[in-house]
């Protein structure tokens, strides 16, 4: 019930704030107007298949993904950083309430900009002609929830870790990462060497290709790049759990 | 007559690594009455009220908060207490109502009186016209009434304010003052204040810590006469630059 209610509270903090729609919904759409633009300014000869709405718009619901790292991040190391927190401390609130508080509300964004940009897409696709299957797109949502906990567990981890000021900071390298070596913007696979080995070491690259072959209807080895994902997304929100409640028995002690 | 008391602090004890902020203090704060905590900065008013509110875990010792102890009874002094930080502590997107049905729920209050609550709260404390204003929009004044009407939407057993009418210019102060006074023989309220006008207007009693001892505690006139002076600013400098523990 408690869990419930600090989950609303947080629900509209972050749905109140106009930065998570221009953000978490409209940042990812205009990428994706802009880089179908760049698409079709690319010869058919140069076989550049990055930008294809098939690969376009699973890298999007990643980089979506990323912006509720930003938020989730920004709304605890807020809250910690004002007197809030320190008032729920004091009510009969336990440790369970504030994680699923900060968990939920995240999950329910991540969703809905998942269901946008794929809404989006379908519109782009349908526009250009590209090649969209809505039972394609859905398995690919399902394909998305190991990246959807590991970007919420790195928003909880550093929001809990950091202050408001410092927090976006440390979320934009990750934001960096997942884009450039995740492989959202660019082909990492073409690179080789170092990068490559570099980039199929972190789960950035593993999740957004799992998705990548979702939507493209050809499973492959999804499952191995899926499996990489889940088993870092579940290390990263331990680890995220178990640094907020350590900094919560700091705070009270 | 058997007393009852609101709060019993049985040689409470803080050490923060080897500096002492509370010092095995004693103290009984009577059921109903507003108690005033006076001292200067790093005094230990606040490292007090934190432990009692279960903030801050003490290095010793023990206090029992309507008959709960601190250290095992922790979930019922919770649910049996509520504070007003110094700090804006509103969530600052949510709307006055908002905020108020959001501590009512959180003390475990349903929707039904949960809705009841807020609209005592919203009269109590006249908050009609912003009710509906997200929180981060109103003026500091406002901020703080609403900051005081979320502890008291818990119809808590005992209050207790840090500070709260730091900031605020002397119309707002004066009306927190009018709101507090009414609420005294309802609750046990622990007031911390460096205005000394605040706590002779508020206090039923008054403990004045320095370096985390209580060096006097007592009713204001009790205060003024062990001092020798007519006013408690002049009894607090008097206590709080003199040296040895004042009994009243």
């Amino acid at each position: 019930m408690r869990s419930i209610e600090f989950s609303k509270r947080t629900t509209k903090e972050i749905l109140r704030d106009p930065l998570s729609y221009i953000f978490c919904l409209g940042f990812p759409i205009i990428m994706l107007i802009i880089m179908t633009a760049v698409d079709r300014s690319i010869p058919k000869e140069a076989q550049m298949k990055i930008f294809k709405i098939q690969s376009l718009a699973p890298g999007m619901a990643i980089f979506g993904l990323t912006f509720v790292m930003l938020f989730t991040c920004i709304q605890l190391s807020k809250d910690r950083t004002t007197a809030f927190l320190t008032r729920l401390y004091a009510s009969p609130m336990k440790s369970v309430d504030f994680i699923v508080g900060y968990t939920l509300p995240s999950v329910v964004l991540a969703l809905l900009q998942i269901t946008i940009t794929y809404v989006c897409s379908f519109i782009v696709a349908a526009i250009t002609g590209g090649d969209l299957k809505f039972v394609n797109v859905l398995l690919s949502v399902t394909c998305l929830l190991p990246s959807v906990l590991l970007y919420i567990g790195f928003g909880l981890l550093f929001g809990a870790l950091l202050n408001d000021k410092a927090a976006p900071g440390i979320c934009s390298i990750i934001i960096t990462l997942s884009c450039m070596i995740g492989g959202i913007w660019m082909d990492v696979d073409l690179m080789g060497g170092g990068i490559k080995s570099f980039s199929h070491s972190l789960p950035f690259y593993h999740g957004v290709k799992a998705v990548r072959m979702a939507v493209s209807g050809d499973m492959g080895d999804a499952s191995r790049s899926l499996l990489i994902t889940l088993a870092y997304a579940t290390v990263i929100y331990i680890l995220a759990i178990v640094v907020m409640q350590g900094k919560m028995k700091k705070d009270v002690r | 007559m058997n007393e009852k008391y609101g709060i019993q602090i049985q040689n409470l004890r803080k050490e923060f690594g080897s500096k002492v902020a509370v010092n095995d203090i004693n103290i009984n704060i009577k059921e109903g009455q507003l108690f005033s905590m006076l001292g200067v900065n790093g005094a230990g008013k606040t490292t007090t009220i934190r432990m009692l509110m279960g903030l801050s875990k003490p290095t010793s010792g023990d206090a029992l908060v309507m008959g709960h102890s601190i250290l095992t009874e922790l979930s019922a002094v919770k649910q049996i207490s509520n504070f007003s930080p110094q700090e804006t502590s509103v969530a600052p997107n949510l709307t006055v109502r908002e905020n108020l049905e959001f501590f009512a729920k959180i003390y475990g209050a349903d929707k039904e009186k949960a809705s009841k609550l807020v609209e005592e709260m919203i009269e109590k404390f006249s908050l009609q016209e912003v009710e509906k204003s997200k929180a981060k929009t109103l003026s500091g004044g406002w901020q703080r009434k609403l900051s005081i009407a979320m502890a008291l939407i818990s119809s808590p057993k005992v209050l207790f304010l840090d500070e709260p009418t730091l900031g605020l210019d002397v119309l707002a102060r004066r009306e927190l003052w009018s709101i507090i006074e009414k609420l005294k023989g309802n609750m046990t309220i622990v007031l911390t204040t460096h205005y000394m006008e605040e706590a002779e207007q508020l206090s039923d009693e008054i403990a004045i810590m320095v370096n985390g001892e209580i060096k006097a505690h007592g009713t204001l006139e009790e205060m003024k006469r062990i001092t020798g002076k007519d006013n408690l600013e002049d009894a607090f400098v008097s206590i709080a630059e003199g040296s040895g523990k004042t009994e009243v």
